[in-house]
């Protein structure tokens, strides 16, 4: 067994309540590094023997917790873990991170991963004490936020355990509900109702086995230089202003998606931006267990605090049209208190609020710009009440079940709702977007970087944007494998050495660079082959039609034909070997 | 022509746009470092630091100091790293 790893994951059946440890290889822990691919890994042996993956809300279907071999380590911000399943608002791989505490004392549980399968009988919380596993009740956290259920578990089990829950949403199967720890969310792809199908409400963990490293020396060494350069200008904008920043910038730009991506451009863009949040709410600084950066910006609201991002930002600003900044950072505290996506939720709302304008939906007090409306739907949503039935499966199926072309303006592809980055002003990202695993995602495509370099031309997408766009895919399946938070990026002057040498004075092994570049292409050819068992097929890789062809109203250059960006997919799969 | 600042720069200057005469990027640099005490440590002889990227009008990325500017262009000061 490889120094960093305990070379097995807890194989836990919440039917019978019931645990193994099951051995891991060390080919395949090198091949596949931890967190997102190493999840991807399990979740093909899982589906070993299956044709086809099971329905992800199933019993039989594996919900994983990946960990990585520098979770633990004093490498800053390395606190963290990977959820991995096919998602019930895709059907096809989902990996959603989160970070801080959980990933340390999971890991101390004495394994590298832990595969859930099952269906508890009633509501549970999943306890697993040093590697042994439990079943308690849950009834007294119920429909309880996941701050308040945290803090009610904590009381009940001990301060020292760390926990993971599901809101009120994942209870109810919204499709886009988040698994949570510590505020943070693994939030994209609805691992959260993947969790509450199996009737667990949350994951409770501690336990003191730690991992040895192989070269304790070089590896304090590395983590004090990383510690001091992500102090730096690299890592300014983070720790000074947050993500939230982004929101001016890109309105500036051109590219702020506006009334379901109508537009790249909010007239009061200037009114929500953090600048001027500030003036009126209270902004304080937080950072995840073991990171120095401290990227979180908690605004005031009342006598709570509230992260505020770029992405819910967008999405329940600018795309919804709302101007707002109460009901902005008060619908971004209810998604957080119900655990759903902030992206899905403002991408679903909004599409719904387009319907509405044209006259395919009947809910005329669901209008772009209204705050009351937007916090509306998303108690609905939260509840599964009314119009939130409809719209807690997403725009996707909420297209399909409203018809009359609507799909062709569903702000999705592959079934996620698109982040915050109008594709046809974004070309390297449109095709980022477009041939993602788990759908339109700038976590797993951060092809934006080199849209807002001049290394291309933003708004005329070439053949040369497909080996940008496939770069940075690779990238950051390797950052989320490692695990290391992407703010590090340009802290990093040569990333795939530098990572190379964190993972030798960890494991010990003789990893070079181009064994990581190696691995990274691994492990996103892993993500494909669970979504080509998941029924994929090469249509899916596309953008909605409401982006072909028709060029940004606010930005006449900024248009990207139906062919090009066909030409650009199939240029993709042709470097990729697929 | 015109500087615009967003995100750090903004907040390094304290302003969000200034006018400035100046015929290249690299003589817009100067004024800046001159004009902005809080942005002088993010501009040196070679440049822009690595973290800020320069755009003219919304279009164009541009790095090299001999790059041309006309007037009524504006220059776009922001974070590299747009994203996140």
């Amino acid at each position: 067994m490889p120094f960093g790893y305990h070379g097995c994951y807890l194989r836990i059946d919440v039917g019978s309540g019931k645990g193994q440890r099951v051995p891991l290889s060390d080919d395949v822990l090198r091949q596949y590094i931890g967190g997102s691919g190493l999840g991807a890994r399990l979740l093909l042996d899982e589906n070993d023997s299956r044709p086809h993956f099971p329905d992800p809300l199933s019993p039989d279907a594996p919900l994983i917790f990946a960990f990585s071999p520098l979770v633990g380590s004093p490498l800053t911000t390395s606190a963290k873990f990977a959820v991995v399943s096919t998602s019930p608002l895709t059907g096809r791989f989902n990996d959603s991170l989160a970070s801080s505490g959980f990933a340390i004392a999971g890991k101390q549980c004495g394994c590298d991963a832990i595969v859930i399968v099952g269906r508890a009988r009633a509501l549970s919380v999943l306890i697993i004490d040093n590697g042994d596993v439990r079943l308690e009740p849950a009834d007294d956290v119920r429909g309880d936020a996941c701050a308040v259920t945290e803090d009610k578990l904590r009381a009940r089990l001990g301060a020292n355990y760390r926990i993971a829950s599901i809101g009120p949403a994942g209870e109810r199967g919204v499709l886009y509900a988040t698994i949570s720890h510590d505020g943070r969310h693994a939030g994209r792809g609805g691992s959260g109702a993947v969790l509450g199908s199996k009737n667990i409400k949350a994951i409770a963990v501690r336990g003191t086995h730690r991992c040895d490293w192989a070269r304790p020396q070089e590896l304090t060494a590395l983590s004090r230089d990383l510690s001091k350069r992500s102090f730096g200008p690299a890592t300014a904008k983070y720790r000074e202003l947050g993500t939230a920043t982004n929101l001016l910038t890109f309105n500036r730009f051109g590219t702020l998606p506006t009334r379901n991506f109508q537009s790249g451009t909010f007239e009061d863009a200037e009114r929500i931006s953090p600048e001027e949040l500030t003036t009126a709410h209270a902004r304080t600084r937080a950072s995840c267990v073991a990171c120095t950066i401290g990227c979180e910006h908690i605004y005031s609201l009342g006598n709570k605090g509230v992260r505020l991002e770029y992405e819910s930002l967008f999405a329940l600003g600018s795309l919804c049209g709302v101007g707002d900044g109460d009901a902005v950072l008060r619908a971004s505290q209810r998604c957080d208190e119900l655990g759903i996506d902030t992206i899905s939720t403002g991408g679903t709302i909004a599409f719904a609020m387009e319907c509405v304008e044209r006259g395919l939906l009947d809910e005329p007090w669901l209008t772009f710009g209204s705050g009351d409306a937007m916090l509306k739907a998303i108690e609905l949503i939260g509840a599964r009440e009314g119009l939130g039935q409809l719209l807690a499966e997403g725009s996707r199926r909420a297209a399909d079940t409203i018809g009359q072309g609507s799909i062709a303006f569903a702000p999705q592809v592959k079934g996620l709702e698109i982040p915050g980055y109008e594709p046809r002003g974004l070309q390297t990202m449109a095709l980022g977007f477009a041939v993602g695993a788990r759908g339109a995602d700038h976590n797993r495509s951060g092809a934006y970087d080199v849209d807002f370099s001049d290394k291309v031309d933003r708004r005329n997408a070439t053949l040369e944007s497909v080996r940008h766009a496939i770069d940075s895919e690779d990238k950051a399946a390797l950052m989320d494998s490692l695990i290391l938070c992407k703010f590090l990026r340009r802290v990093f002057e040569d990333f795939h050495t530098e990572a190379a040498g964190m993972l030798r004075a960890v494991t010990g092994w003789d990893v070079t660079a181009d064994e990581l570049r190696d691995t990274a292409q691994r492990i996103v050819a892993a993500k494909r082959q669970v979504n080509l068992l998941a029924g994929w097929t090469v249509e899916e890789d596309t953008l909605p039609e409401r982006f072909l062809n028709t060029p940004l109203p606010n930005d006449p250059e900024a248009s990207l034909s139906r062919e090009l960006l066909h030409e650009l997919v199939a240029e993709y799969h042709r470097q990729r070997g697929w | 022509m015109y500087v615009e600042f967003l995100g750090i720069p903004r907040e390094r200057a304290g302003i969000s746009e200034m006018e400035v005469e100046a015929e290249t990027l690299g003589e817009v640099l100067g004024e800046l470092s001159a004009r902005c005490p809080g942005l002088s440590d993010l501009i040196t002889p070679d440049g822009l630091h690595p973290s800020l990227a320069a755009n003219l009008n919304g279009d164009e990325f541009v790095r090299s100091l001999d790059t041309r500017l006309a007037e009524g262009d504006r220059l776009l000061i922001l974070s590299a790293d747009a994203g996140g």
